[in-house]
């Protein structure tokens, strides 16, 4: 009896989902008329909840779902809203191809992407789509629009970010240093190898110590689930560091923030954004003193242009999350929508909402577009999809997140921004 | 003998008959009737969306026939298997990439193919290393020196030195057009539908084949009792060597195969995950069964997609539905395991065989 219920219920579930695939596949007569009726824009979103990244990835995929009611609640898309179709790929990339498809076949217009591993092994295949994919990756080999015209962020990428703190380190707290001047400074790297999200910029702060004349040690492997690092920091003190780079997400950065802290280490840490947010404070405690990164937008609730909507959003939708407990996380979701919800306005008033309309009429139209958040100015180009050359570095002060220094990549380096460093 | 139902009066005469593989007429035609599903109704009417679930269900089905031989036929629990296709998918990937082949050998595509030859070579000969310890430990204890394989070699080789190649230090990516099979670049989800239905068929046909043989019976002699097959005269270290460089080199293919569905691949492409997961394949559809591997992994990949699909009507009334079906998806695989293993301990494949009896035997199945 219960292995007929059982298959009962299996068969129902089955009818249900064979009746959908049907009911979402590609019917073309059908879907333009839908269009007209239903003036619903589809936008796929890729999040992860529940895999290696997700200690980061829930408050972003609450900000995107938030944001997005905001975008319909504010005239959508020249009236049109959009429908989004939100799923969670655990950070597998299998499902993330799969779900691709599937946007794909629900006629989605674009896609907010996730992780650098996915968004890499899917960039090939987005250009050939035409399909416009704003992801929370901001590795720098997603920037050339040679080789990723269609993969895009509001963002400066991982290696603009990783060249300004090591810069602001450099300036800021080395001179400060009793060796400042007898010897090199140390630097070293410290990060999940296996990931590409960890190790995208790995060889442009590389270049940059170089350019500003580090010793550089060798690496430190860490998880991205880790929750001690003591090995590693013991690695690390053979070779006396004055400067770590960390390139993890927060869970596994506080600990080996914590680590470094316990066991004396004395050096200073400079932190990837997604290494970098309110919880790092919370997990590493005293030890997160002094520790600096980029962060790419303002932290959650900062006094800034847009942020009173943002957590407005964050109040309305999600009302059982305490906002002591939102993230930048959220901002940077906002951040990537909106920059996603002007391009679609701008290639929809040309009446042409193809892949290729949204990167030529709608991105690479923008022009020291402002989104607020305290997110840098946007400027797509045709040849060349940084976003900005500036990037504000932070530090934790008294438990707080204070403005250090803006460096101006861009502008200091001009040449190399301008001829070498496109792309990496 | 034969599990085959002959109609009344038929009879098997000799071996060869007892052991053809299409045994009567009826089953030819239901064969070739799926072989003309498989390569011509599902690409005519098949999506891009519904042919890349279609390529992961040969993936997971790739996967799950070297761990079903060395679980289901050889009786060696492995839980690292994710490794050897890992080490298939990089040395495919590393050979065309890497290798100085004649330009001829590329314009002529066959540096794809034997790269994917080359990987499962590579592949068998690593899970024989860390089949050596199955000389001596068995159940809980091979458990664990498989899984050492996942960690020393995707954490370790492949993450630390493999990755490093060319100076790379992150995804080796494959730029389109790199796949290429004789005139045939393969560059659309239906040529790789393609590609995995002919490695599927010919991985499939072999592991029976073999099964039929004296491997084969060597193999489930030791899977039964290893003394026994040991007394039996039966070198027992040899042949469980063999299940590992079988079940490696079947690995190795799946993982070359995979890369023709990738434009980049990193270590992450291969995690420990994967193994456990191919494990609960092999669990639901049933142990020691080919087509249970079959059924299995058409269950894991297919019926969640359906059951994601079937929820996503509901989900403007409740958004969340879409967010947390991978919860579902997550706690509906552990439970489809436990109640597998309490319902139908012997998977799919004796359900189907039920089924097939119920209709073999019609009306008189009682």
């Amino acid at each position: 009896m219960k292995s007929k219920i059982l298959v009962f219920l299996m068969s129902l579930a089955l009818i249900t989902g064979i009746f959908s695939i049907y009911a979402c596949g590609e019917k073309p007569e059908k879907k333009e008329k839908a269009k007209v009726v239903a003036e619903v824009i589809n936008v796929g979103s890729l999040n992860d909840m529940t895999g290696a990244t997700s200690d980061v990835g829930k408050d972003y995929a609450l900000g995107i779902a938030e944001a997005i009611h905001y975008v319909n609640d504010n005239g959508g898309i020249n009236g049109k809203k959009i429908k989004l179709y939100q799923f969670d790929y655990g950070y597998r990339v299998p499902e993330a191809l799969t779900k691709y498809k599937l946007f794909k076949r629900l006629k989605c217009v674009a896609v907010l992407g996730w992780g650098t591993g996915d968004t890499e092994a899917l960039s090939p295949t987005v250009t050939k789509d035409k399909m416009p994919y704003v992801s929370a990756s901001y590795s720098g080999h997603l920037t050339d629009p040679k080789k990723t015209p269609y993969n895009l962020f509001f963002a400066t990428d991982y290696s603009t970010n990783a060249r300004a703190a090591i810069t602001a380190w450099f300036d800021k707290r080395w001179p400060k240093h009793p060796d400042y001047g007898k010897r090199k400074p140390r630097f070293l790297c410290s990060y999940m190898f296996a990931s590409p999200y960890c190790s995208a910029p790995i060889k442009a702060i590389k270049d940059q110590a170089q350019l500003l004349g580090f010793d550089i040690g060798p690496d430190q492997d860490v998880s991205l689930f880790a929750i001690d690092t003591k090995s590693q920091i013991l690695g690390m003190k053979n070779f006396e560091p004055d400067l770590v780079w960390h390139g993890n997400t927060t869970m596994s950065v506080a600990a080996t923030v914590r680590d470094a802290y316990s066991l004396g280490l004395g050096a200073d840490h400079i932190v990837n954004n997604w290494g970098f947010d309110e919880n790092l404070i919370k997990l590493a405690g005293k030890a997160s003193e002094g520790v600096m990164g980029a962060a790419v937008c303002a932290f959650f609730g900062e006094d800034v242009p847009m942020m009173d909507k943002v957590v407005e959003y964050a109040k309305k939708y999600n009302p059982g999350i305490p906002l002591e407990k939102r993230l930048i996380r959220t901002t940077q979701a906002w951040g990537d929508v909106l920059i996603l919800w002007e391009a679609l306005k701008r290639a929809d008033k040309t009446g042409d909402l193809s892949g290729e309309s949204i990167l030529k009429n709608g991105f690479e139209t923008m022009e020291n577009f402002d989104i607020g958040l305290g997110a840098a100015l946007i400027n797509f180009t045709p040849t060349d999809h940084r976003v900005a050359g500036i990037v504000p570095i932070y530090e934790i002060k008294d438990g707080k997140f204070q403005i250090l220094e803006k460096i101006d990549i861009k502008s200091r380096w001009s040449k190399k921004w301008a001829n070498e460093w496109l792309g990496w | 003998m034969s599990t085959t139902f002959l109609p009344c009066g038929d009879y098997h005469q000799n071996y060869k008959q007892e052991h053809a593989w299409w045994q009567t007429k009826f089953i030819e035609a239901k064969m070739i009737l799926l072989l003309i599903v498989l390569f011509v109704i599902i690409p005519l009417v098949a999506d891009s969306y519904v042919l890349s679930i279609l390529n992961l269900v040969g993936y997971t089905i790739l996967g799950a026939l070297g761990v079903q031989l060395l679980i289901g036929f050889c009786g060696q629990i492995t839980l690292g298997h994710a490794a050897f296709i890992a080490v298939g998918a990089y040395t495919s990937t590393l050979l065309i990439l890497e290798f100085p082949w004649p330009k001829f050998m590329i314009d002529w595509g066959v540096a794809y193919p034997i790269s994917v030859l080359v990987a499962g070579i590579a592949a068998g000969i690593w899970s024989v290393f860390f089949g050596l310890p199955s000389a001596r430990v068995k159940g809980f204890y091979l458990i664990l020196t498989t899984m050492a394989a996942q960690f020393i070699t995707v954490d370790f080789i492949i993450t630390q030195y493999v990755s490093q190649i060319g100076g790379r230090g992150q995804a080796f990516s494959l730029p389109p057009g790199t796949i290429k099979i004789g005139p045939w670049v393969i560059d659309s989800d239906l040529k790789v539908y393609f590609m995995m239905l002919i490695l599927l068929i010919v991985c499939v046909i072999g592991v029976v084949n073999l099964l039929r043989s004296r491997v084969g019976r060597a193999w489930i002699a030791i899977r039964d009792n290893d003394i026994s097959a040991e007394v039996m005269g039966i070198n027992v270290v040899k042949y469980k060597l063999l299940a590992f460089y079988v079940s490696g080199f079947i690995g190795g293919i799946a993982g070359a195969f995979w890369i023709s569905n990738l434009a980049a691949i990193s270590p992450e492409h291969f995690p420990w995950f994967w193994s456990l997961w191919l494990v609960g394949v092999i669990l639901i559809g049933g142990i020691g069964s080919i087509h249970g591997t079959i059924f299995g992994a058409i269950f894991m990949v297919v019926v969640m997609e359906l059951l994601q699909l079937a929820v996503m009507p509901f989900a403007d009334i409740y958004p969340k539905l879409l967010m947390d079906f991978l919860f579902i998806k997550e706690a509906a695989f552990g439970l489809a395991i436990c109640l597998f293993l309490m319902f139908e301990p012997n998977g799919l494949a004796y359900r189907w065989w039920q089924i097939k009896n119920y209709f073999n035997l019609w009306p008189f199945s009682y």
